[in-house]
């Protein structure tokens, strides 16, 4: 669900701000991908402060205990929200990033399978869970790390992305868990942005995590990847 | 072993900042020999150790029997902060990763903790508010998990210092020195602008090398590095050495 749809935001001004602060780079990694880049987000301070208060105000009261983070961009706003829910911090990591004891989930590219890794005992059993990256593109992401929380026997709430489309393409899904973003990418490089109300869809935009696969807008396309990296 | 810095709550951070602190004469430091040394010249209160821990590759700098002889006796440097202790035992050390020998300072048992991750934001956001720094550069990858909250408190952009070919459109790069080769950092055109202050933020500073890359980038567009921040130092890697003119403040030192 998009944070334009709920009451009370329609028409936050924030949402605005944080759509209009994330810069598109046309053509990376590779030609055709519109690049999402949350990297002038966290130069705005406002509107990152903004981004991490929508989802403080949405996730302080829910009983969540853990926040887990996607290397690396979802590293850049876990930590702000746990520690403003009073949740600990849990980084979900490339394959021999995490020193110890880990337990690995693979996934689907185009070609090959990539893996997320988890520390064994960072998360208990009956823990309620939030996964939160910068973007969604299919979830494959996403997907992997709700499975390695499952596997320890957490409950995952939610999973949330400052950046995603409105409906997650792709045979992932989520495994059925919900999914709420900010914005929506922007096709434009420059000027607002077309859809942070959440009306439409945003034709023609081809998105990417960097290392998922490519989502399309309204048109089909190839599943396509890119090599693993974020 | 892992030594908690002491962190004194009365010494104002803008005199940590600009001037050099004297270490009363009454203040002794132990050395490597067994003997004894004269006061920092560094910008960094006294450290004295607090548990056992062993180390493989280097002797330990002094015995853990030292630790009480180690305190300094001046009131304003030898309070510690009492949530310096939780942090460094909140702190794992992993043997023999990433290979044989080496101890790892693993930081994310710290990110379990929610009042010792609170209490290490607190501490660098208390020293660091009002000082008119407008950038926190946070290194690949750890450095984002800390940076970021404290450039929220603190008022300040978040400028990520990433690996090549991560971050998109126009990038600078600095090539630094690895143990065998080189590596990259990079940094995008246009984050930071000349004259801005900056803090530069890792986990952990080992040798130097990665730290002093970020300052380069930062330096070679004009920005004032105001000082490097880590949570865990490993003192015998000589890194803060290796930063020269560059201040360091860490919570944490290892050895």
């Amino acid at each position: 669900m998009f944070a334009g749809d709920q009451n009370g935001l329609q028409g936050d001004p924030r949402l605005k701000a944080i759509s209009e602060a994330i810069r598109v780079v046309p053509h990376f990694p590779k030609p055709g991908i519109m690049f999402q880049d949350i990297t002038t987000l966290l130069l705005d301070h406002k509107a990152f402060k903004d981004t991490v208060d929508i989802f403080v105000d949405r996730y302080r009261d829910m009983g969540i205990s853990v926040v887990a983070g996607v290397e690396a961009r979802g590293f850049m706003f876990g930590p702000s929200i746990a520690l403003a829910i009073g949740a600990k911090f849990v980084p979900l990591r490339k394959p021999r990033k995490l020193p110890g004891e880990v337990i690995s989930e693979a996934y689907v590219l185009e070609y090959g399978t990539d893996c997320l890794e988890m520390h064994v005992g960072a998360v208990q059993p009956g823990e309620r869970a939030l996964v939160i990256d910068d973007l969604v593109a299919t979830g494959g992401t996403l997907s992997a790390a709700i499975r390695l929380l499952e596997r320890v026997g957490a409950q995952v709430v939610e999973c949330a992305c400052v950046v995603g489309l409105r409906e997650v393409k792709g045979q992932h899904g989520l495994n059925g868990k919900p999914l709420y973003i900010l914005v929506e990418p922007r096709q434009q490089i420059n000027g607002s942005a077309p859809s942070v109300n959440g009306i439409g869809v945003v034709n023609g935009i081809e998105t990417c995590r960097h290392d998922d696969l490519i989502l399309g807008g309204n048109f089909s396309s190839p599943v396509n990847t890119t090599p693993k990296s974020d | 072993m892992q030594r908690a810095l002491i962190f004194s709550s009365s010494n104002p951070i803008y005199s940590q900042l600009s001037t050099t602190i004297a270490p009363p004469d009454s203040a002794v430091f132990p050395k490597r020999d067994g003997g004894w040394i004269g006061p920092f010249s560094s910008n960094q209160p006294p450290v004295f150790r607090l548990r056992n821990y062993k180390r493989t590759l280097l002797p330990p700098l002094c015995s853990a029997s030292d630790s009480v002889a180690n305190q300094p006796t001046m009131a304003s440097q030898d309070e510690q902060d009492p949530r310096i202790s939780k942090i460094s035992s909140a702190i794992r050390v992993i043997p023999n990763f990433p290979k044989p020998g080496i101890m790892f300072q693993d930081i994310t048992t710290l990110l379990l903790d929610t009042k010792a991750f609170r209490d290490t934001i607190d501490l660098f956001v208390e020293r660091y508010r009002g000082k008119d720094i407008s950038v926190v550069a946070g290194i690949e990858a750890r450095g984002f998990i800390f940076g970021p909250p404290i450039a929220l408190a603190i008022g300040a952009k978040f400028v990520p210092m990433r690996k090549p070919n991560k971050l998109p459109g126009e990038v600078i790069s600095e090539e630094y020195s690895l143990e065998y080769g080189t590596d990259k950092m990079e940094m995008h055109v246009g984050a930071v602008q000349a004259g801005e202050r900056a803090l530069v933020i890792d986990d952990l500073i080992a040798t130097g090398g990665t730290l002093c890359a970020a300052i380069r980038l930062l330096e070679r567009v004009g920005v004032h590095v105001v000082e490097c921040a880590c949570v865990i130092e490993l003192p015998e890697l000589k890194g803060r050495d290796r930063l020269g003119d560059k201040p360091l403040f860490v919570l944490v030192s290892s050895t």
